[in-house]
């Protein structure tokens, strides 16, 4: 069992990320945008596991991962991405900033929990 | 036969940078650059473009940034993977709603990185017919996704024209926001039932998949 923040401006999203981890027996906790993450990460949480979208308002994934990497808590924390964006540029500006990995959506509940116990170790 | 229209009418080279390969024809009669799109696809615009599909059970959702008149519309359907094998766990059924989601989230999302703003979109639905006789009505599923979907959101939907048992042709205007409904009473829908059918087959497939993974590391 891990506590993982998902991190998604779509609720829907949110919703179908936190049941799949939550099925599988995880901690999930939600932010609507790479701000709001942000805000939760610097107030304290720790977390085994960051699954961000890339676009969104505010505070973009990108963004996100960059700022989460220079706070002591996050600084090997794995993150992945789970996004529509899937350019090599993106994938590799995502890689550049701190990304553990890069999935494309539509996601599917098998293989995100595969990736998820992948990159858990 | 009228003339194509001098080169300054046709607006291709104004196109997004997304779908600047999107094949199109001059329609003379309606004076428009029209853009056909099939199942799977969307299209989004900031010119005077006219996207048309034909929908039967499929649905499309037509999405518009009323300030900055650009939007966009697209067409698909929920895979509905292995329920006719009796398989409706959560997970499978997750799996059918992350595809239906990720249709919708790319319109939205090139709307919104073209300056659209989610409080000015402004969304009208068409399709999910009945045109396949049979236990379950895969329409309706359509339609039933797409409101749950834009309530989860919190998208208010201004128009729609959905369900019914004949197929539609349809016609979207992004920057005005006027849509064209046509109801095929005289079309033979089996031409529409084996397209749908071809692309539902494509979507178990994809869907059973899920989009790529890469891990930038050795994680074994």
């Amino acid at each position: 069992m891990a506590n993982i923040l998902v991190v998604d401006d779509s609720a829907s999203m949110r919703q179908m990320v936190e049941f799949t981890l939550k099925e599988a027996g995880h901690q999930v906790t939600v932010a609507e945008d790479g701000q709001a993450a942000l805000a939760i990460a610097k107030g304290g949480l720790t977390s085994d596991l960051v699954i961000t979208d890339v676009n969104m308002p505010n505070m973009d994934g990108i963004t996100l991962i960059r700022e989460l990497r220079s706070l002591p808590a996050y600084k090997f924390t794995p993150i992945l991405t789970l996004t529509t964006e899937s350019t090599t540029e993106k994938k590799m500006e995502g890689k550049d900033a701190g990304a553990t990995g890069w999935i494309v959506k539509p996601f599917n509940p098998e293989k995100l929990l595969a990736t998820v116990n992948k990159v858990l170790g | 036969m009228r003339a194509v229209p001098a080169g300054q009418k046709r607006i291709k080279h104004l196109r997004l940078p997304e779908f600047t390969d999107a094949k199109s024809y001059w329609d003379p009669i309606q004076n428009v650059e029209v853009v056909r799109i099939l199942a799977g696809e969307y299209y989004v615009t900031h010119c005077e473009e006219m996207i048309t599909t034909v929908l039967g059970s499929c649905i499309s959702v037509c999405i518009r940034d009323k300030a900055i008149n650009i939007g966009g519309m697209n067409h698909f359907m929920l895979p509905e993977e292995n329920r006719s094998n009796g398989d409706d766990s959560p997970r499978r059924l997750t799996a059918d709603a992350a595809y239906g989601s990720y249709a919708m989230e790319r319109l939205i999302n090139c709307i919104l990185k073209y300056g659209g703003r989610r409080e000015n979109l402004e969304i009208k639905i068409f399709g999910g017919g009945r045109i396949i006789g049979g236990m379950t009505d895969i329409g309706q599923q359509n339609i039933a996704f797409v409101r749950s979907y834009l309530r989860t959101e919190r998208l208010a939907v201004l128009a729609e024209d959905v369900g019914g048992d004949l197929p539609r042709r349809m016609a979207y205007l992004p920057v005005s926001g006027k849509v064209l409904v046509k109801k095929l009473r005289n079309i033979r829908s089996e031409t529409i039932i084996k397209q749908e059918n071809v692309y539902r087959e494509d979507l178990r497939r994809s869907s059973s998949q899920g989009g790529d993974v890469e891990l930038f590391g050795d994680f074994g």
